[in-house]
């Protein structure tokens, strides 16, 4: 890859060859790096939920690991139909970084990093950092990624993922909402908060993390942070939705992912 | 640029260029026809596969990188005795109109029930929501993978 700047790696290769067949995207050589073995796994290691770069969404999904991270589990579990979860993959469906990816805004919420690799060096960077714009990643011609790392989500810590779509399969999200929570006697220790198709890039919403940081989790505060998401987010429109629509429904999604994630948290206790 | 594979459980050597589509190869190098072309983005499902037992959609795998797998259309599981419950359950419930989805649709029931022999209405609709079918509406094919079901159980 250090000598061919204009090549692509492919994995599952379910959005790479309807982008090449588009023309959208026109590499002059392909790189297969599902012949490395090495880069299929889902395990847990040192602390961290690690998947592997050839990884597909059926393997997450069917591993009991993701039962921790649960807002994981309902994006990939979804994603596309058997056909595109049977060969997609969680790192290809973040590197090729649409607002809406499904696996993103759980990553986010996760606090996950991903392990960037050349001939020259590793990285490990934040998850949030691989998004620069639409369709378009921070790695360099010659960099890949090889491994999402999850830090192992602690007791009384759930998560959730909805999204708003015109079907359940296949369809890119309208809009979609992650959250995660840690929750310690009633109050809410620590929280993750993050939108997908509401901007140029999946969104952390660290404000309303903020805010849900040391409240008791009540009805009225789950509606007010809900409500405080849409001074956030800046949607736009297009032909999935209107911003407009997609504005009234963040603080719908928010709620929803605030309450299973908080059932999830007291059906495990 | 050759690629070799296993398909339908013979060893196949395949002459084939770099960029063609696995459904491109197998419908006009090896002549294979249950598989068809629909949307050729992986969304409609009707050029579904066996990809080392997994249903996947051919349109959207590059030829060469079927190279050393075990690849299965439906041509492969004519003898298959599930394949022929869910065949006779799909005439008898009247799970086709055009037909254009129905080889694709049956390697997605095929998987579902080898998988899960007992699958509530939720998960048939689950196991084929990569498969879309423009005529039927869908009911008569879920009637028919819950018939095959219980085909299999009484046997």
């Amino acid at each position: 890859m250090n000598d061919l700047d204009q090549a692509k790696p492919i994995i599952g290769g379910t959005d790479l060859i309807v982008a090449i067949r588009q023309a959208v995207c026109s590499p002059s050589h392909i790189i297969d790096i599902n012949g490395i073995p090495e880069l299929n796994y889902i395990k847990e290691e040192g602390g961290f939920i690690k998947i592997g770069a050839t990884t597909t969404h059926s393997q997450v999904a069917g591993n009991p690991l993701t039962a921790s991270t649960p807002a994981l589990y309902d994006a990939v579990s979804r994603i596309g139909g058997p056909q595109i979860r049977n060969r997609g993959t969680v790192t290809g469906n973040i590197v090729n970084a649409s607002p809406a990816a499904d696996s993103a805004c759980p990553l986010i919420v996760h606090d996950a990093e991903v392990e960037v690799r050349s001939v020259e060096a590793t990285n490990i960077i934040p998850i949030e950092d691989l998004f620069v714009g639409p369709k378009i990643n921070c790695l360099e011609p010659n960099e890949l990624v090889t491994e999402i790392r999850i830090p192992k989500p602690p007791t009384g810590s759930s998560s959730a993922y909805k999204r708003i779509g015109r079907r359940k399969a296949f369809t890119l999200s309208i809009v979609s909402a992650a959250v995660y929570l840690q929750i310690e006697g009633s109050i809410c220790v620590d929280a993750g908060v993050a939108y997908g198709s509401v901007s140029t890039t999946p969104l952390r919403v660290p404000e309303v993390e903020e805010l849900l940081r040391g409240r008791e989790l009540t009805e009225e505060n789950i509606i007010e942070a809900s409500e405080v998401v849409k001074e956030y987010v800046k949607p736009l429109t297009d032909v999935r939705g209107t911003a407009e629509y997609r504005l009234d429904m963040c603080p719908v999604l928010m709620r929803r992912a605030l309450q299973t994630t908080l059932e999830r948290i007291r059906w495990v206790r | 640029m050759k690629v070799k594979f296993e398909l339908n459980g013979k060893r196949v050597e395949v002459e084939t260029t770099p960029h063609t589509s696995l459904a491109d190869m197998l419908r006009e190098e090896i002549g294979i026809q249950s598989v068809k072309k629909g949307c050729e983005q992986g969304e409609c499902g009707a050029c579904t596969i066996l990809v080392d037992g997994l249903p996947m959609t051919s349109c959207i795998i590059l030829a060469p990188q079927a190279e050393g797998h075990h690849i299965t259309t439906l041509e492969g599981l004519e003898h298959n005795p599930l394949m022929i419950d869910l065949r006779h359950a799909y005439i008898e419930n009247g799970a086709i109109q055009c037909g254009f989805c129905t080889p694709g649709m049956l390697i997605s029931s095929y998987a579902l029930l080898r998988d899960n022999p007992y699958p509530t209405t939720e998960e048939v609709k689950i196991g084929i929501e990569g498969n879309i079918c423009r005529c039927t509406g869908f009911n008569k094919i879920i009637d028919a993978i819950l018939d095959a079901a219980e085909r299999i159980a009484v046997e």
